[in-house]
C-alpha cells in the first residue's frame, strides 16, 4: 500500500518536473528565436513557412556595426575589386549589395547606455546607502512622514511628469546629456534604494557600530568598516536593479535624447534602410543589448531574486 | 506649521539645485561628452587602423570648419553624407550629417529649434512642418538668396512650391529643394506579362493587362491577382496612421477623384473635404485595401518592400526614396523583373482626367540660430550647382533641378527615374501651416477607421474630419 | 570584522571627525536625496499642474498671456466630455484586467508548482525571470517579428492561418497582453515563492495529522498567508500596466490602429501634436485614477495584515 502511494507521488513529481520544463523551453522560445533570427542571411528572413536549418551567417552583425549604402542598380564590382574588400566589406557586398561607408552608431549608443547605467547606478547607491543609513540609525524628525514621502515618489508614475520634465530640460539645455539622463535614472531608483537597503541596514545590529565607536572610530569609519561590509550583498542586489532600469529604460531615452547621450533602447528599434527594415540587424543588436543583462542575471540571481521579493515586500 | 515649513524648504531647495545644476552641468557634460568622444574616436581609430595602412596626412587648415545637417535616418541622409564629400574636396569644410529616426525627427527638431538651439546649420526639414518652422522664426527667409542664385529658375517650379515656400503663392521661400519625392509604383513584370494571366485577365475584365492607366484599372489588377488561400495578394498599400503614410495615400486619391483637402489659402474645408470626388477617393481606398496582404494595418515603407520582395505581392506603392532596395538583386529576388509607374490618372464622376502623386521629400533650411550660417550659404551655394545636382541623382538622391530631370543620362541611370520624373509634374502636397501635425492626426484616425477598420463610410469619416478641422482652424484663429 | 578593527591605529587627528555632530551627519545624509526627489519629482508635479489649466504649446514660442494663456478647466472639462477619451480609458482598464489577472493566476500556478524541490529547480527559476529583466520595447520587437502574420512564427508555431496580430484593432490589444503576461509571470511568481516559503511549515503537519485534503490544506493555510504578498504584486502590477508605454510602442507602434492605450495616447498628445497642457491634464487624470486604484488595494492590505 505504501509503496503504491510513494509510487505514485513520484510519478505526479515526474510529471511535474516535466511540466515545468515544457514551461520553461516555451518561454524560452522567443529567445530562441531571435538568436536565429540574428544568424540568418538577408533574404531568408522573410521566407515561410521559416527554415529550420539554415547557412548562418554573420551579416547582420556586420550590418548592426556599419553604416552603408547600395549600390545603384547595375553597378557590379569587378572580380578584382573583390578581392580588395575587407572580410566584411565583401560579407556586406555578398548579402546585401552594399557599400560599407562608414562604422554604424552601435558603439555609441551602447557606451552611452553603458555610461549612464554605471553612473546613475553608482549615484543611487551611494546615496541610497548613506539615506539609508540615516534613516536606520538616527531619530529624525518626521521620519515616518519623509520615508512615506520617498516612497510615494516610487509610486508616482513617470507618465505624470514627463511633460514638465521635458520642458525642465529644455529650459536647463540637458536635453540630449548624458547628466541629463544620469539624473532622471537616479532620481527614480534612488527611493527604491533607499527602502532596500535599510531593510538591509536595520538587519545589521547597531552593538557593532557602538562597539567600535567605543573603540575611537568616528561615525564616518565606524559607517564604512563596519556597515558597509554587512550590507554589501544588499547593496549589489540594489546596484543590480538600478543598473538593469537605467540599461532597460526606454521612455525617457526615447524622448531627452537624440544623438550624443542616445542610448540602445532608444535607438535599436529603428533600423531601416532603404533596403527595408532590417530584421536580422535588429535582432543582432538586440542579442549584443541582452547580453550584459543576461549574465548580471545568470551570475546575480540569487541577490536577484532577493532583491525582488525584498524590495516589493518591504513596501 | 511643520507642513509649511517643509513645503517652503521644498521650493527653496529646488531653486538651489535648479541653480547648482546650471552651474555644474556645463562643465560636468562637457567633461563626460570629451570622455565619450574620446572613446569612440578611439574605437574609431582602432577599426580604421585595423581597416588600412596609414595614408598620407595631408596638410589641412589650421581651424578645421564644419556645418552639421540634420535628416532623419534613411538611405538619402547617407547619400548627402557621401555627395558632401566633394564640397569637402573643394572648401576644406566638413559636412557632418546627423541623422534621427524617422519616428522622431520632427520631434526631435521642433525641441531644438524652441530652445533655439545652434546644434544644426541646416535641417532638411519635412515639407508640412515649413510654416510652422517659418511663423516661428526658425528658418532664415531664403527669398533674396534663392532669386539671386537663380534657383527659381533652375528648378522645377513645383518643387519649390511645396519644398520652399510659405504661405503658398506668397513668394517667400524658406528652403532649397533637396530630396524630391513622390509616391510611385513597382510592379512585377514576369507575373504582368504572363501569356496565362494575360489571357485569364483580358476573359475576365475585357482589356490587355498592363500597367494601370486608370485607378480604377489598378484595382481591377489587384482584385485579378488577389488569393489569400495561396498566400499571394492583389497589392501592398500604405495603412499606418502613425505619422502621414495613410494621409499621403488618401489625399492623392481624393485628388485623383476630384475631392480637395480644402483651399489652402482660406482654409475653407466644408464641402471640399467632403465633396463628392473626395468621397469617392477614399471609397476606393477603402475598396483597394481589401486587396492587401494580412497585418497591413500598420503598413508603411518598410512593410510594403517587405512584401514585394517576399513575393506575395504583384505591385506595390512606395516613395521612390525607397525604390533602390527594390533593385538591389542582391536582397530583392524578383529585381530584374521589376518595373515601375506613376500613379495613375483618374477620370473623376465630372467627366474630367486627373492625375496626380502625393509629394514626399524634404528641402535644406537654413537654421536662424545657427553661428555658421555663411557656411552653410557656400554649402546650398555649392549644393544647387547642376554638377552637384547630377551627382546626386546619380548616388540615388532625387534631385528637383529642372535640368538634370530632363537629361537622358538622369533617365536612363535607374529603372524608376522615369516615372520619378512623370511623378515630379504630377505632385502636390498636404496642409503647411502649423498646425498641420494635428490636421494629420485627425485626418488618419478618421480615415483609418473606415479604410482599414471598415466602420461606416466615407461619408462619415470625411464629415467627422471636417468638423475637427474646422474646430482646429477656429483654435488657430484663422 | 571586529579583528580589524582591533588592527586598526587610529590617528589623534581623526579625532577631528568624530566632532562632526549627528545632526549635520543627518543632514549630509538624507538631504541630497530629499532634494534630487523633490526636484526631479514633486516640482514638476506643481509645474504639471499649473500647465494643465493653461493652453501652453511646447512647439511655438513662449509668449506670457499668449502661450501659455490661463484658461482654467476648460483641458479637463475637453477630456472628461470626449467620448474617444472614455474610450481610450476603458481600453487601458480592458487591458490591465486582463494582463494583471493572467499574470496573478499564472504566475501563482507556477509557483505553487516550483514548490516541489528538484535539481535544476533554481536554473528554471533564472531562465523564467530572464524576460523581466529585459528592456520592454527590445522585446516589443522581437515579438513584431514574432507574430508578423506573413513572416513569423507565432502563427506557424501555434498552427494558426494567417492571423494579423499587430496592426488589428480588434485584436492587438490582446498581442500586447499576451506579451505582458509573458514578460512578467514571472515577478508574481517570485513574489508568490517568497509568500510560500515563508509560510511555517507545522501548520501543514498539523493539517496532515487532521487528514485534511490538498484542497482544504490551500484553501485554508496557504491562500490566507500569501494572500497580502499576492496584493503586493497585484497593486506593483496594476500600476505598471496602467501606464504601459514601452512595450506597444516596441509591438505595435503609435498610430490609430494600433490600441487605444492612455499613455501613448498622452505621448502622441503632448509630443507629436504637442498640445502640451492637454497633455498635462491627462496626466493628472492618470495620476488621480492611479492614486484611487492604489489605495483602495492598500486599504484591503492593510486589513489583510491585521
Amino acid at each position: 500500500m505504501a509503496e503504491i502511494v510513494k509510487r505514485k507521488k513520484s510519478i505526479s513529481r515526474y510529471f511535474v518536473i516535466v511540466l515545468i520544463i515544457v514551461i520553461t523551453v516555451i518561454y524560452l522560445i522567443p529567445f530562441l528565436y531571435i538568436i536565429s533570427t540574428s544568424f540568418r542571411p538577408w533574404t531568408e528572413i522573410l521566407d515561410f513557412p521559416p527554415k529550420i536549418i539554415y547557412k548562418p551567417s554573420i551579416g547582420s552583425y556586420i550590418r548592426i556595426f556599419t553604416s552603408r549604402t547600395v549600390y545603384p542598380p547595375g553597378e557590379k564590382l569587378s572580380d578584382e575589386e573583390v578581392a580588395n574588400l575587407k572580410w566584411y566589406e565583401r560579407i556586406v557586398y555578398n548579402e546585401t549589395n552594399e557599400e560599407v561607408i562608414r562604422m554604424g552608431d552601435l558603439p555609441r549608443r551602447y557606451l552611452n547606455s553603458a555610461i549612464i547605467g554605471v553612473t546613475s547606478t553608482v549615484i543611487t547607491v551611494i546615496l541610497g546607502t548613506i539615506c539609508a543609513y540615516g534613516f536606520s540609525r538616527f531619530k529624525i524628525r518626521g521620519k515616518d512622514d519623509l520615508l512615506f514621502f520617498i516612497l510615494s515618489t516610487r509610486m508616482l508614475p513617470p507618465v505624470v511628469v514627463v511633460i514638465p520634465v521635458f520642458l525642465m530640460f529644455r529650459y536647463l539645455n540637458l536635453t540630449d546629456t548624458h547628466i541629463g539622463l544620469i539624473i532622471l535614472y537616479t532620481a527614480f531608483n534612488v527611493s527604491f534604494a533607499v527602502w532596500v537597503l535599510k531593510g538591509f541596514i536595520d538587519e545589521i545590529p547597531i552593538e557593532y557600530e557602538e562597539a567600535a565607536m567605543v573603540d575611537g572610530y568616528t561615525r564616518f569609519q565606524a559607517f564604512r568598516m563596519i556597515v558597509i561590509p554587512q550590507a554589501v550583498t544588499g547593496i549589489a542586489a540594489t546596484a543590480v536593479f538600478c543598473f538593469i532600469f537605467a540599461w532597460n529604460e526606454y521612455a525617457f531615452a526615447f524622448l531627452l535624447s537624440r544623438k550624443v547621450a542616445q542610448t540602445v533602447p532608444a535607438w535599436l528599434p529603428y533600423q531601416m534602410g532603404v533596403l527595408g527594415y532590417d530584421w536580422g540587424a535588429a535582432a543582432a543588436g538586440s542579442v549584443l543589448f541582452l547580453i550584459p543583462v543576461l549574465v548580471f542575471t545568470i551570475i546575480l540571481r540569487k541577490h536577484l531574486v532577493r532583491g525582488i521579493t525584498f524590495g516589493a515586500i518591504r513596501k | 506649521m511643520k507642513k509649511l515649513l517643509i513645503s517652503l524648504f521644498t521650493v527653496v531647495l529646488t531653486f538651489s539645485l535648479i541653480f547648482m545644476g546650471i552651474g555644474c552641468k556645463g562643465a560636468v557634460e562637457e567633461a563626460v561628452t570629451e570622455a565619450v568622444e574620446e572613446a569612440v574616436e578611439a574605437v574609431e581609430e582602432a577599426v580604421e587602423e585595423v581597416e588600412e595602412a596609414p595614408e598620407e596626412v595631408t596638410e589641412e587648415p589650421a581651424v578645421e570648419q564644419f556645418i552639421t545637417i540634420h535628416w532623419a535616418q534613411w538611405a538619402p541622409a547617407d547619400y548627402l553624407e557621401k555627395l558632401s564629400e566633394g564640397f569637402t574636396a573643394e572648401t576644406g569644410i566638413k559636412v557632418i550629417v546627423e541623422q534621427t529616426p524617422w519616428e522622431t525627427f520632427v520631434q526631435k527638431y521642433n525641441t531644438e529649434m524652441i530652445a533655439r538651439s545652434d546644434a544644426w546649420d541646416i535641417i532638411v526639414g519635412d515639407s508640412q512642418d515649413i510654416g510652422n518652422m517659418a511663423i516661428n522664426g526658425h528658418y532664415v527667409d531664403l527669398t533674396d538668396w534663392i532669386i539671386e542664385n537663380g534657383v527659381d529658375k533652375t528648378f522645377t517650379p513645383a518643387s519649390l512650391t511645396y519644398y520652399a515656400e510659405y504661405p503658398k503663392g506668397a513668394g517667400k521661400y524658406y528652403a532649397v529643394p533637396c530630396e524630391g519625392d513622390a509616391l510611385g509604383w513597382a510592379y512585377r513584370k514576369d507575373l504582368f506579362e504572363d501569356a496565362d494571366n494575360m489571357a485569364a485577365f483580358e476573359a475576365e475584365y475585357g482589356y490587355a493587362l498592363g500597367i494601370p492607366e486608370s485607378w480604377d484599372n489598378l484595382k481591377d489588377i489587384a482584385e485579378f491577382f488577389h488569393d489569400p488561400d495561396n498566400d499571394f495578394y492583389g497589392v501592398a498599400i500604405y495603412g499606418d496612421n502613425g505619422y502621414d503614410s495613410l494621409a499621403m495615400f488618401a489625399e492623392q486619391v481624393i485628388w485623383s477623384f476630384g475631392g480637395e483637402l480644402g483651399d489652402y489659402a482660406t482654409y475653407e474645408v466644408d464641402g471640399l473635404l467632403n465633396s463628392e470626388g473626395a468621397i469617392a477617393g477614399i471609397e476606393y481606398y477603402h475598396e483597394l485595401f481589401q486587396f492587401v496582404p494580412p497585418g497591413f494595418g500598420d503598413a508603411f515603407f518598410i512593410k510594403t518592400n517587405d512584401a514585394f520582395v517576399a513575393g506575395i505581392v504583384p505591385m506595390t506603392t512606395n516613395y521612390f526614396a525607397f525604390f533602390p532596395g527594390l533593385a538591389n538583386e542582391a536582397t530583392n529576388p524578383y529585381a530584374a523583373d521589376t518595373g515601375y509607374f506613376a500613379c495613375p490618372p483618374q477620370v473623376g464622376s465630372d467627366g474630367e482626367e486627373r492625375q496626380f502623386a502625393a509629394l514626399g521629400g524634404q528641402g535644406l533650411s537654413v537654421v536662424a540660430y545657427s553661428e555658421k550660417q555663411d557656411l552653410a550659404y557656400q554649402y546650398l551655394t555649392w549644393f544647387v550647382k547642376e554638377e552637384t545636382q547630377m551627382e546626386w541623382a546619380k548616388l540615388g538622391g532625387y534631385t528637383c533641378h529642372a535640368g538634370v530631370l530632363e537629361s537622358d543620362e538622369f533617365l536612363n541611370a535607374t529603372p524608376y527615374n522615369p516615372a520619378f520624373k512623370v511623378s515630379m509634374e504630377i505632385f502636390k502636397d498636404w496642409w503647411a501651416c502649423p498646425e498641420y501635425d494635428e490636421l494629420l492626426r485627425t485626418f488618419s484616425e478618421n480615415i483609418a477607421k473606415y479604410v482599414v477598420a471598415g466602420d461606416g463610410t466615407a461619408e462619415e469619416a470625411l464629415n467627422k474630419c471636417v468638423e475637427d478641422w474646422e474646430e482646429i482652424f477656429e483654435a488657430a484663429g484663422y | 570584522m571586529f579583528r580589524r578593527i582591533k588592527d586598526k591605529n587610529i590617528r589623534d587627528d581623526q579625532i577631528v571627525y568624530h566632532s562632526l555632530r549627528d545632526s549635520s551627519i543627518i543632514r549630509l545624509f538624507v538631504l541630497p536625496v530629499i532634494i534630487l526627489l523633490v526636484a526631479i519629482n514633486v516640482f514638476p508635479l506643481f509645474w504639471s499642474l499649473i500647465l494643465s489649466f493653461s493652453n501652453y504649446s511646447a512647439k511655438m514660442v513662449t509668449e506670457w498671456g499668449k502661450n501659455p494663456e490661463m484658461v482654467g478647466g476648460v483641458n479637463y472639462s475637453k477630456i472628461l466630455t470626449d467620448p474617444d477619451m472614455w474610450y481610450k480609458f476603458i481600453t487601458t482598464a480592458k487591458y490591465v484586467v486582463l494582463s494583471v489577472s493572467g499574470e496573478m493566476i499564472l504566475g501563482f500556478g507556477l509557483a505553487l508548482l516550483l514548490q516541489l524541490k528538484f535539481k535544476g529547480r533554481e536554473l528554471i527559476t533564472t531562465f523564467l525571470i530572464l524576460p523581466m529583466t529585459m528592456s520592454p520595447v527590445i522585446v516589443g520587437l522581437m515579438w513584431k517579428l514574432f507574430y508578423d502574420p506573413n513572416w513569423g512564427m507565432f502563427n506557424f508555431l501555434l498552427g494558426l492561418g494567417k492571423i494579423d496580430w499587430i496592426s488589428d484593432p480588434s485584436r492587438n490589444l490582446y498581442s500586447v497582453v499576451i506579451v505582458d503576461i509573458w514578460m512578467w509571470t514571472p515577478f508574481v511568481m517570485l513574489l508568490s515563492i517568497a509568500g510560500l516559503s515563508a509560510i511555517p511549515k507545522y501548520l501543514y503537519e498539523a493539517a496532515e495529522i487532521d487528514r485534511a485534503s490538498w484542497w482544504s490544506k490551500f484553501r485554508r493555510i496557504t491562500l490566507p498567508m500569501v494572500y497580502p504578498i499576492l496584493l503586493v504584486a497585484l497593486i506593483f502590477r496594476t500600476m505598471e500596466a496602467f501606464k504601459i508605454f514601452d512595450l506597444p510602442m516596441g509591438i505595435t507602434g503609435r498610430g490609430a490602429m494600433a490600441p487605444q492605450l492612455i499613455a501613448m495616447h498622452l505621448y502622441n498628445v503632448s509630443f507629436v501634436t504637442w498640445k502640451t497642457s492637454y497633455g498635462s491634464a491627462i496626466g493628472y487624470i492618470i495620476l488621480i485614477v492611479i492614486i484611487a486604484i492604489t489605495s483602495i488595494f492598500i486599504k484591503y492590505l492593510n486589513k489583510a495584515k491585521q
